[in-house]
């Protein structure tokens, strides 16, 4: 719909930017992703005060305003608290490009965690999604230390 | 308790997809000039200037640098508020605090957005690059798991959803600046809507928008002479919670940001039953189902009953408390100037300068924000000082 047009057309500058960025992931994404990358562990950060082990790991617990301490591993089983199966080609922030579509994505309660993580689900027919269902962290072959080493979470029977 | 303020001038442009015949200093300045002439001043009148827009979508940086001049703030003290969804609102709220500070009496706030100009897909991917990034699929992915969780502890349905987007497209009919008009909307058509991401459809989710609205806020004694219905601003809260997603559990269901700027609010102004205490609501409903979930989250009826407001009509323009008679964020949404329009309608309404959109004998009107799942806003506006 254009309201307010004008019959002449503008100029418009078509503009393409490729930008480079180095990100420090801190002390806590660090231990994480290393972690994982050479154990394949999936560690959350315990709240000293409230005692919720958080994912992301980071330094500081929002609800309690203390630095957070002991490092737990969780998972890599997991609940499905939330879901949705994707339809529109979203940009993938990691590489600019549209996602391959339709594919099922999560919130997952890790065991052991009290925050959920949004991940991708191996399961992308929303009639077989459903909260409460049980899921397993899929881990690829060779890791590089970032949360795409976790695949997806596959469906499983207990 | 700051000195009483209030909303004597709006304006807004007309809302659309794409407006190729300006650049953005022209859209801020046709919403400036707007509110100026509705508040019966000249730019000279203006002590501060607050602008209000959202980062990244435009891809250019430091907005308040390429159009404060078209809003007017050369040589004014001026700074901009950018907080997402409520950076309108939150820009509102600013131009509150100026004027209930004492230290200025006539302030603007200009909110805008020209979606059109930029990439608001890869601005919304720009999230955390180490935990985010791989997996977020922008506001209706993020929002479609919520509407997962709420409609599993709530039962809300997806025809009452609809009927929201049904309510909100044809109540945009009688506002001549809203951008999606849909007279003849059907519930049926809105579940015929393809899924983007279950089970939220395209008319289930609000647009993207070229557009901006300007608001005028005055001190008592200035708003007592150059208005005659003047919008006083009651109450302004704001309120920021987790940023990740999977941090608050039933994030919809809980909303405790929205709860709880909402509870602060009534108290300062002595509500108790909101749904027959307020004659208007102008709330920011990024989705159907949001708007269901904040309708609990604002006390309108018992948690788990925000479907039975939609089905019994509560909400519609002739109901007991009309919520977006200007159509919502849902019809219309220009992002750094959607919860600046909520201000400006709720003043409008007190106004009584409504138009087709008027609902009669308002006295006391509800403004909401929201922004990145869980940052509120609440304003509460009276045509009396208190």
């Amino acid at each position: 719909m254009k309201r307010n047009s004008q019959q002449e057309e503008l100029l418009r500058v078509p503009v393409h930017m490729k930008l480079h960025y180095r990100f420090p992931a801190g002390a806590h994404y660090d231990k994480f992703f290393e972690e994982m990358k050479e154990t394949g562990k999936i560690m959350g950060v315990k709240c000293p005060e409230c005692e919720r082990v958080l994912l992301p790991p980071r330094p500081v617990c929002g609800e309690c305003f203390v630095r957070t301490g002991e490092w737990v591993q969780v998972g890599p089983k997991g609940t499905v608290v939330a879901y949705t199966s994707i339809y529109f080609p979203f940009v993938d922030g990691t590489t600019g490009k549209p996602r391959p579509i339709p594919y099922g994505a999560g919130l997952i309660q890790l065991d052991g965690a009290y925050s959920a993580i949004n991940h991708i689900l191996e399961e992308g027919d929303p009639e077989k999604l459903h909260i409460g269902m049980r899921v397993e962290a899929v881990l690829t072959e060779e890791r590089e230390g970032n949360i795409g080493d976790i695949l997806y979470f596959k469906t499983i029977e207990e | 308790m700051g000195k009483r303020a209030a909303i004597i001038g709006t304006g807004q442009t007309n809302h659309c997809s794409t407006r190729e015949d300006v650049n953005e200093m022209e859209l801020v300045y046709e919403a400036a000039t707007a509110a100026l002439k509705d508040a019966e001043m000249t730019i000279k009148d203006i002590d501060a200037v607050v602008l209000a827009n959202m980062e990244l979508f435009e891809g250019r940086a430091l907005h308040d640098m390429w159009c404060g001049e078209g809003a007017g703030a050369l040589l004014k003290h001026s700074f901009k508020i950018s907080t997402g969804g409520t950076s309108g609102t939150s820009g509102a709220i600013s131009g509150y605090y100026h004027v209930a500070s004492g230290l200025f009496d006539r302030v603007m706030v200009v909110g805008f957005e020209k979606h059109s100009d930029g990439n608001t897909s890869a601005g919304m991917a720009l999230t955390d690059p180490f935990w985010d990034r791989h997996i977020a699929a922008a506001a209706i992915g993020n929002f479609a798991l919520s509407v997962s969780e709420y409609m599993a502890d709530r039962g809300v349905t997806e025809e009452q959803s609809a009927k929201v987007a049904v309510k909100a497209r044809r109540n945009a009919c009688n506002n001549p600046h809203a951008h999606l008009q849909m007279p003849d909307l059907t519930v049926e058509e809105v579940l015929e809507s393809p899924i983007l991401a279950y089970p939220v459809r395209r008319l289930e989710m609000c647009p993207q928008s070229d557009g901006a609205c300007a608001i005028i806020f005055a001190s008592e004694e200035i708003a007592k002479k150059s208005c005659a219905r003047p919008a006083w601003v009651r109450a302004a809260v704001t309120r920021h919670d987790h940023i990740y997603l999977g941090e608050v559990k039933n994030r919809l269901t809980t909303m405790r940001s929205l709860r709880e700027a909402a509870k602060v609010a009534y108290e300062i102004v002595g509500i108790r039953e909101p749904l027959k205490e307020f004659d208007v609501a102008e709330i920011y409903d990024p989705l159907t189902y949001a708007e269901i979930a904040w309708y609990e989250a604002l006390g309108f009826c018992k948690d788990g009953e925000g479907g039975k407001l939609i089905d019994n009509g509560v909400t519609h323009m002739d109901g007991e408390l009309p919520v977006n008679p200007s159509g919502g964020v849902i019809s219309t949404n220009p992002v750094g100037a959607s919860g600046t329009i909520r201000v400006a309608e709720g003043a409008l309404q007190i106004h009584g300068m409504g138009g087709k959109r008027q609902i009669p004998d308002v006295n006391l009107a509800l403004v909401t924000g929201y922004g990145v799942y869980c940052w509120s806003d609440v304003l509460v506006l009276s045509s009396k000082p208190g």
